[in-house]
């Protein structure tokens, strides 16, 4: 909605009200990639998920945007994780004795699937960032604070900026090549992230444009990587859903206990879920019975691996191949050339 | 992008002035979508290009074709991305083939870790369910009463121009509004009840539709994870019974085939495991002597799986067949004999020196066997008595001399001659070395016959295998068995419903079999003294209890015991049995095996513990007990009904006093309610009054089902067990198997088609159990019979009804309860979102035109 021209002699003064929050960042800043921004990232996300942006979506504010209806999906998949372990074991307390302990050994398995689907899926990512970062110098889930203006919701409302969180590379039709750039003005050169990822790439060192020349290859991987990690998150996924259901996490589940102050029991816990991890990878690996039954860990593994090789394979593979050709040899110094 | 394309060829277009004036201004005819030249040669109308995105149309529920659309789309936006050129749209629709590919490797995975085809399959229809809850919650729960009560598609979708399909409102600062016409905000804006007359309706009521997509989509996420988990789960739960009604549909079905083409399925269960196991000890014993290892080794491959007595029978019959009964005699002989004799000695109380000089070298003993012309030829069992003659004759005279030469450390020579000649043939030094070696080798013709049997054992072992799995599906004790699968569908669909069992009740009484069983003795004794009530019940239970027939026809599987004495017709299974067994037993009777054909399908006409029988008996047995279960809940029903009804019916108790009778009926509501087969046996315990009032001979009062005790329970000590009343006990079991049954018991029994059969159970139980023979207290007569075995006890015996409602109410309990608490909460969710309905999208109208 537009707001009554009048609005427009208000004179809002963004950041000059001290009343309002200070902001972190004045303009979109490119963050570092470190375990300590990805965590505040990642809070912050969350915190907004379920606070701030559920109170902006039911109010319908005007300022609602796709950006916090993205990260409000993290709502469903927290509380339906925890449904999900619900739905297999919150009824057992009401079963006869023999009863509960037959459903609840099944029904902590799949809430440990459940823990270990979220788990492996996030934590599976890495297994395609991580190479590509290394053979390549791109950092595919580069993190950048973006910094919003809101429409005031009323003519009394200053507090009218707000923080997100993205990565440079979310969008590959749109990504955010600006932020890539050295500021001069700090003495970075223009173009060093460019270049080291030119570097790196194979394509030369000192390009007079390595930014044009590695945009497309970026791109390429950005892309390829994009499905890579997409598609082996879920087998992996799928790996910790099978190795949630052996059997030796029974053991486990007998002396599990959350009570970390009660200090004999929850150390004895947690040493039961060291041996029943290493347990429950044996016999996921080795499988039992014959035939497809004896082998289905050993498979299901297979499949997770080898995506993620295929896919950091197919990533590192381009169909575009550098330039041979310098831009030096096109270019006639003799000529004299125009541009628009 | 388009846009540079246009502006690049404007700027390469030359058009010369000469060229100008030949082609005019007026376009070609247009193209139907976009023709560029059309613009171009226009130029003065040169504008942005138009957009080619429509709104999708159809209801809010995916049609096929979207959902093939959508599939295709994927299947390239996987292309593309692999190939590095793909679009974000694209690379956001590979979650969606993530997700399946991740969930199909999950259910796949656990279907390896699952037995039976019923929860392998729920694993996939687990899968599939999670997908359309998440799918589906959206459409049901947000965007229909959306649509219903706003009249707003929230989740509307459209496509760009690049056939891109987005939803509408994904993005609320961009959307694509101009796809929208006036009339149809309009009309939108109408069911919204926007005045008509304010300023900039258009922009008020988008506003609108904006608010309440924004507002509905956090609705979404915020309930999403509630719902997904939840929904799913009741999905799994309304459509496993239907799967199972398949599974078990097709699994009796597979089974019907099995026996029908018997010969056909044969072939899927062949090896040739005994065909392969043979010919290594072919080649290991080719052109040797048949000895004792190679038939052992020959009776261990072919007997395999069999029976005890099958196998000994088999053993025999090839020993027979692999020897010509007869033994060679050579230097093995002689080694062995000397061997076995210094066996034979050791540990006597005989000096070294008296051993050295009696018993032979191994030269000496050939000496002796070489003497005695039994070296070089076979020699047949009668001859082992002169060999043994022969050696013992040479020790006898070595012993003689010994004892000369020695007259102090002189021996006994009758017990050395009965050391040797005495005992066993087992342990006879000479017979046993002498019997070591067959004379007949083990050559072509002996292979060529086993060649054969392996063959025949082969096939034997795949037909044996098809009759198995037969048996398993039928009746096998394991879960999705078809008779599992009944008794499970018998006990547990309405059984609350049935007896009038109300959840609460039930759950005081969930934990403890005694508090269960009173229950379940309270709601009987209600319905059996209600006419109409009694009618109900029965008819439920007993109609389904009669579907046994049809999944299991008695014409395939006959429980014996319990058909009329005169029918002596058999079943197929146990025809098919008969037939094949006999076959194989005519064809090894033909080839040398006639002990192990009788042991196969006995002899003379009688199959008594044969082979044949075994395999005939484990689908006759599972079927009784499983009947026995269900015709002993009817005949309690019925006889808490006799009582309710007419408790002074049976003529044997109205000799009885009144207080007797009363012990007598609490009894049998006991017996018939919680009986074991062992209670049968020990014809069980009661507390009795010793010194029962023997004057009073009123006839017993019932009220409301329950007997109006005048006697029983009264007195408060002195109670004891009367262990010798055997007239007690047999009155008992006449009262409750032998007295007549009700005749609405009976009318719904016939009309059912199980009147024969439970006539037949109530005889039998009377005759096997109910008698006064075993009774194994202390003063019982012990008289044991012949044909009651106790495994036919436990079967008629049956489950007790008390503990067959304690299991099977706690099941039925535990699913009820999960879900009310699941369905509930899932009721509760939907009821909730689609109220907010009601508190969205409210905004206040801007004035109307004029007004100030």
């Amino acid at each position: 909605m537009i707001l009554p021209v009048g609005n427009a002699q208000n004179k809002i003064n963004f950041s000059a009200d001290k009343s309002s929050k200070e902001l972190e960042y004045s303009h979109d800043t490119l963050l570092k990639n470190n375990l300590s921004t990805r965590t505040k990232i990642q809070a912050d996300k969350l915190t907004n998920a379920i606070t701030v942006y559920p109170a902006k979506g039911f109010k319908g504010s005007k300022n609602a945007n796709f950006y916090e209806f993205l990260t409000m999906g993290t709502v469903p998949y927290l509380i339906g994780s925890g449904t999900l372990m619900a739905v297999f074991n919150a009824a057992n307390k009401y079963y006869s004795p023999f009863q509960k302990t037959m459903a609840g050994k099944y029904g902590n398995k799949l809430a440990l699937g459940v823990l270990f689907y979220g788990i492996m899926k996030n934590f599976s990512k890495s297994f395609i960032s991580k190479p590509i970062k290394l053979l390549t110098g791109i950092d595919t889930e580069m993190p950048y604070a973006k910094v919003i203006y809101e429409l005031p919701d009323d003519i009394n409302d200053t507090d009218i900026t707000s923080i997100e969180h993205h990565k440079v590379f979310e969008s590959v039709e749109f990504p955010r090549w600006d932020l890539l750039y050295g500021d001069e003005a700090k003495g970075e050169k223009r173009n060093f992230r460019y270049d080291k990822i030119a570097n790196k790439l194979g394509m030369g060192e000192n390009l007079k444009d390595s930014d044009q020349e590695v945009k497309p290859r970026i791109k390429e991987i950005v892309v390829k990587s994009s499905l890579a990690k997409n598609i082996s998150s879920y087998f992996w996924a799928a790996c910790g859903v099978a190795l949630a259901v052996q059997e030796p996490w029974e053991k486990y589940f007998k002396v599990m206990t959350f009570k970390f102050w009660k200090g004999k029991e929850f150390m004895k816990s947690l040493k039961s879920f060291g041996s029943s991890f290493t347990e429950s990878v044996e016999a996921f690996w080795k499988g039992e019975g014959k035939g497809l039954k004896k082998h289905a860990g050993k498979i299901l593994f297979g499949a997770a691996v080898l995506s993620s090789v295929l896919g950091v394979i197919n990533t590192m593979s381009s169909s575009k191949t550098p330039s041979k050709i310098d831009s030096a040899d096109v270019i006639k110094k003799s000529d004299r050339y125009v541009v628009d | 992008m388009e846009s540079n394309l246009i502006q690049n060829f404007i700027s390469s277009k030359q058009v010369p002035a000469y060229q100008l004036s030949a082609y005019p201004q007026t376009s070609k005819k247009p193209k139907p979508d976009f023709d560029i030249q059309r613009e171009l040669d226009n130029r003065t109308f040169i504008k942005p290009l138009r957009g080619k995105g429509r709104l999708k149309s159809g209801n809010i529920f995916m049609s096929p074709k979207y959902m093939f659309d959508d599939f295709v789309y994927s299947a390239k936006a996987f292309k593309h991305a692999a190939q590095g050129n793909a679009n974000d749209h694209e690379l956001g629709k590979l979650n969606d083939v993530g997700l399946l590919a991740g969930g199909l490797s999950i259910a796949g995975y656990l279907t390896t870790k699952r037995y039976t085809p019923m929860t392998k399959g729920m694993e996939f229809i687990g899968l599939g369910s999670f997908l359309a809850s998440m799918a589906l919650w959206p459409k049901i729960a947000i965007q229909l009463p959306a649509y219903l009560i706003h009249g707003v598609n929230v989740g509307k979708e459209y496509e760009d121009s690049f056939g891109r399909t987005k939803p509408f409102y994904q993005d609320p600062q961009f959307i694509p509004w101009d796809l929208y016409s006036d009339e149809q905000i309009d009309k939108i804006g109408d069911r919204l009840r926007v005045p008509k007359d304010i300023e900039n309706r258009r922009d008020f009521i988008q506003e609108r539709m904006r608010k309440l997509a924004v507002q509905n989509n956090t609705l979404w996420m915020m309930t999403a994870g509630f719902a997904t988990p939840v929904m799913s789960a009741l999905i799994c739960n309304a459509l496993e019974p239907h799967l199972a009604s398949y599974l078990n549909n097709r699994r009796n079905k597979e089974a019907d085939d099995l026996l029908a083409h018997l010969d056909k399925n044969s072939k899927k269960f062949h090896t040739n495991n005994v065909q392969d196991r043979l010919d290594s000890i072919i080649n290991m014993y080719n052109g040797k002597p048949v000895n004792g290892a190679l038939i052992n080794s020959v009776t261990e491959i072919f007997t395999e799986g069999l029976d005890p007595v099958t196998t000994e029978s088999f053993k025999r019959d090839i020993q027979e067949l692999l020897s010509d009964g007869r033994y060679s005699i050579n230097e093995i002989t002689a080694k062995n004999i000397t061997k076995n004799l210094k066996e034979r000695f050791a540990g006597k109380d005989f000096s070294p020196e008296f051993l050295d000089a009696i018993l032979p070298d191994e030269t000496h003993t050939m000496q002796i066997l070489n003497d005695g012309g039994f070296i070089g030829r076979s020699v047949d069992p009668i001859e082992f008595t002169d060999v043994s003659k022969a050696i013992i004759k040479d020790i006898s005279g070595r012993v003689n001399e010994f004892n000369r030469l020695h007259p102090d450390d002189a021996e006994d020579l009758e017990y050395v001659r009965t050391l040797i000649a005495g005992g066993e043939e087992k342990i006879h030094p000479v017979t046993s070395a002498l019997k070591k070696l067959q004379s007949s080798v083990f050559d072509a013709p002996i292979q060529e016959k086993l060649n054969y049997l392996a063959k025949m054992f082969d096939n034997f072992g795949a037909d044996e295998a098809v009759l198995n799995r037969y048996a398993v599906l039928k009746t096998g004790a394991a879960p999705e068995t078809v008779i599992a699968n009944y008794w499970g569908e018998v006990s547990q669909k309405d059984l609350f419903k049935m007896f009038g069992v109300s959840d609460a009740e039930f759950e005081r009484v969930k934990f403890d079999r005694n508090l269960a069983g009173s229950l379940f003795r309270e709601k009987i004794e209600k319905i059996v003294s209600d006419n109409a009530a009694y009618d109900k019940l029965m008819n439920t239970l007993v109609g389904k209890i009669a579907q046994i027939n049809e999944k299991i026809k008695s014409s395939d599987i006959t429980t014996h015991i319990l058909r009329n004495s005169k029918d002596k017709s058999k079943s197929l299974y146990e025809e098919t049995v008969e037939r094949i067994f006999k076959r194989y037993a005519d064809d090894m009777r033909a080839h040398g095996l006639s002990r192990t054909a009788d042991a196969l399908v006995g002899k003379n006409g009688d199959s008594f513990g044969s082979y044949m029988n075994i395999q005939k008996a484990y689908v006759e047995e599972r079927m009784l007990g499983v009947k026995s279960s269900f015709y002993r809940l009817i005949n309690t029903l019925d006889f808490y009904r006799r009582v309710a009804n007419n408790p002074n019916g049976l003529e044997a108790a109205n000799t009885l006093s009144r207080e007797i009778k009363e012990e007598l009926i609490e009894l049998c509501k006991i017996i018939s309610l919680e009986g074991h087969s062992s209670d049968h046996a020990t014809k069980f315990y009661m507390l009795r009054n010793p010194n029962p009032n023997t004057t009073d001979f009123d006839p017993i009062e019932v009220k409301e089902g329950k007997v109006v005790n005048k006697f029983f329970g009264q007195a408060n000590q002195g109670l004891t067990d009367i262990p010798g009343d055997k007239f007690f006990y047999q009155g008992g079991m006449k009262y409750m198997f032998d007295n007549p049954m009700d005749t609405q018991t009976i009318s719904i029994l016939e009309k059912n088609g199980l009147l024969d059969e439970v006539l037949n159970y109530r005889r039998v139980v009377l005759e096997k159990l109910g008698g006064e023979h075993y009774f194994v207290k202390p003063y019982h007569k012990i008289r044991p019979r012949q044909d009651v075995g106790s495994d036919l006890k436990f079967l008629l015996t049956g489950i007790a009804p008390d503990e067959w409602f304690f299991k099977s109410g706690q099941q039925v309990y535990n699913t009820k309860k999960w879900l009310k608490i699941f369905g509930g909460f899932g009721a509760v969710l939907l009821g909730i979102t689609v109220l907010a309905q009601f508190f969205l999208g409210k905004m206040a109208p801007p004035k109307k035109a004029g007004e100030k």
